[in-house]
């Protein structure tokens, strides 16, 4: 399942670029995630996401490995995880491409979901609708998480 | 094998409701299982406390009341719906929709309450409902509560009842002389692709439809009123409503945000709804002769 | 060292039914399927497991003459009630009318889904004595055969009923 958003915010590329490796603010904008580690600098990261439709819960601890990074403008990432309690796992691509200028930079997410497993018997239509749903929650808490950033630099 | 869970055996529901809230997460009432135990088969979720509803009496009985409306205990099963004398004489279009929930066997054991409760997507009931004046009975320790069936569903697998809230009864209103409805469902597999509820309501002895109601199910991620539709051909002479079927059902198709998957391809659902939304309303206005 | 930790006790229920006529006392987990009591407890191999998610007929018996999943059915919900499975339906050696008919109009050939459709034809006729041809394939759609092609099936039962079948 294919999946494209686009931000626009008022912040220079570099900036975008530096928050997208604040390990912190940036698990604060990835939806359900629990917790997040950093492995290997730049290259390995661990997350614990949980998520749940209606009464069907799921906790995927997720292996996140950062498959090329060109800075300012490219991210390349992919996360993998299991969930042995639903027998179910997931993987996904994530392509992060920022374009602009010391005014302005639109960054571009494109994500590639495949969930696996006994999820699957939820229905295609439940899990591309809930992966959606999380797409559009993680542009927007990443836009407005950088919009901040613009205000903290402001006020110091 | 299933997980080893308990049963427990409340004699109301207030105790069942109790029971709920004391176990927490790890209960969930239980009636006809044929949602419930599937779920719990695939290991999707897991349970240790299964509260049976059955042993609830009266939870199940179907009547008609003071006021006009239907009442429908939230246990009472499709076999019993579907054969009830009640249901016949003042909804029939539910004893026709209840003979076709899935098969002969998920009909004399799942119950209207676990059904709606669960919410799976592909719901003809629920479908059906939509378009009557309806609502669902939610009573938990401390309190009852009636949710009109428009505000009922919320989502895939998630409506607005609270894990110890018991859905004790739907009460719905049967429709008048001036009204006619029709249900259309289409699909191959155990689940429906689509399903179709319309109900018309003609004015001006029988010149104008003075109120359309139209409810597309199984499409998208809950059963939902096609609103647009319905105000292409409310009001509208019925001489001129043919004219306008096509828009209606264009209408009624459009905004269901319909997904791929083995029910069909998202522009087949779409062309279906269109098909069916305009075979749901001449078979509804046929009747009328 | 494993320091091992007993489990906790599994809950039990005492459950008393009738299965083909016969009464039966047992101690079963609440959690056990009708169709896991018949066949590992009672010995009874007729009713068959398919699908396991009670859409394809298989495995249905007849619960106080009611065609249910047994699959998907906890043996709980046939306390105090009466079970009629396959090896229930002959009379000694007489088969029953519906177990003969199949056999004369060939409607099987593997015989797995067979015991779940004598017996969801079985309910049928016991609720519609004369069905039509329609009324017997509302009734029986959601048992499914991979091997006949269903016609054979539709006659076998066709013929038991009391009057011929025929579409209205």
């Amino acid at each position: 399942m294919e999946f494209s958003r686009e931000i626009s915010v008022a912040v220079p590329p570099e900036k975008v670029w530096a928050f997208l490796w604040d390990l912190d603010r940036m698990a604060r904008c990835i939806p359900g995630c629990r917790e997040a580690r950093e492995i290997e600098p730049h290259k390995r990261y661990e997350a614990l996401v949980s998520e749940r439709v209606g009464p069907f819960k799921v906790q995927f601890p997720l292996d996140i490995d950062i498959v090329e990074a060109e800075a300012p403008s490219r991210l390349r990432a992919v996360a993998t995880g299991r969930d042995n309690s639903v027998r179910s796992s997931v993987r996904v691509r994530l392509d992060l491409d920022i374009v602009g200028d010391a005014g302005r930079t639109s960054l571009s997410i494109h994500a590639d979901v495949s969930v696996l497993g006994k999820l699957a018997t939820l229905g295609h239509g439940v899990i591309k609708r809930k992966s959606d749903e999380i797409m559009t929650q993680f542009a927007e808490s990443l836009r407005q998480a950088l919009e901040d950033s613009r205000a903290d630099a402001a006020a110091l | 094998m299933l997980r080893p869970f308990e049963i427990h055996q409340p004699e109301d529901v207030r105790g069942a409701s109790a029971l709920l809230g004391q176990y927490g997460e790890d209960a969930t009432f239980y009636a006809g299982g044929t949602e419930l135990l599937l779920v719990m088969k695939e290991g999707l979720v897991r349970y240790r406390h299964l509260i049976d509803l059955k042993t609830i009496p009266g939870l199940n009985t179907i009547s008609y009341d003071a006021e006009g409306w239907v009442r429908i205990g939230g246990t009472a099963t499709h076999g019993e719906l579907m054969h009830h004398e009640i249901v016949r004489r003042h909804v029939p279009i539910l004893t026709n929709v209840e003979r076709k929930v899935a098969n002969v066997r998920v009909r004399n054991v799942g119950t209207i309450g676990g059904n709606l409760c669960f919410a799976e997507p592909h719901s003809d009931p629920a479908t059906l409902f939509l378009v009557f004046d309806a609502e669902v009975e939610l009573t938990s320790q401390h309190a009852t509560r009636a949710v009109p069936m428009r505000e009922f569903f919320v989502g895939p697998f998630e409506t607005v009842r609270q894990p110890d809230e018991v859905l004790t009864r739907i009460r719905l209103r049967p429709w008048g002389d001036r009204t006619h409805g029709a249900y259309m469902k289409f699909g191959i597999h155990e689940r429906p692709t689509l399903g179709v509820a319309l109900a018309v309501t003609l004015g001006g002895a029988h010149t104008t439809i003075e109120d359309i109601r139209i409810a597309v199910g199984c499409v998208g991620p809950k059963p939902q009123r096609a609103e647009a539709a319905e105000a292409v051909l409310r009001g509208l002479p019925l001489a001129d409503a043919e004219r306008r079927l096509d828009e209606a059902a264009t209408a009624a198709a459009e905004g269901l945000d319909a997904i791929s998957d083995l029910h069909g391809s998202a522009e087949y659902k779409t062309e279906m709804v269109k098909v069916f939304t305009r075979r749901a309303f001449r078979d509804a206005v046929v009747r009328f002769q | 060292m494993i320091s091992q930790v007993p489990a906790a006790p599994r809950p039990t229920i005492e459950l008393h039914l009738s299965v083909n006529g016969r009464p039966h006392d047992l101690t079963i987990e609440p959690r056990e399927t009708l169709i896991e009591v018949l066949r590992n407890r009672l010995g009874l191999p007729g009713t068959k497991l398919s699908c396991d998610v009670q859409v394809c007929g298989t495995c249905t018996v007849l619960v106080d003459g009611l065609p249910v999943s047994s699959c998907t059915y906890l043996a709980y919900e046939a306390r105090g009630r009466s079970v009629l499975t396959i090896e229930g339906l002959a009379d000694g050696e007489r088969l029953h009318p519906l177990q003969q008919a199949f056999v004369d109009h060939a409607a099987l050939q593997c015989g797995y889904c067979t015991p779940g459709m004598i017996l969801a034809a079985k309910a049928l006729l016991d609720d519609i004595p004369h069905p039509t041809l329609d009324e017997i394939k509302h009734y029986m759609r959601g048992n499914i055969c991979r091997c006949t092609g269903y016609k054979k099936i539709l006659e076998a039962i066709a013929a038991v009923a009391e009057a011929p079948a025929r579409e209205r």
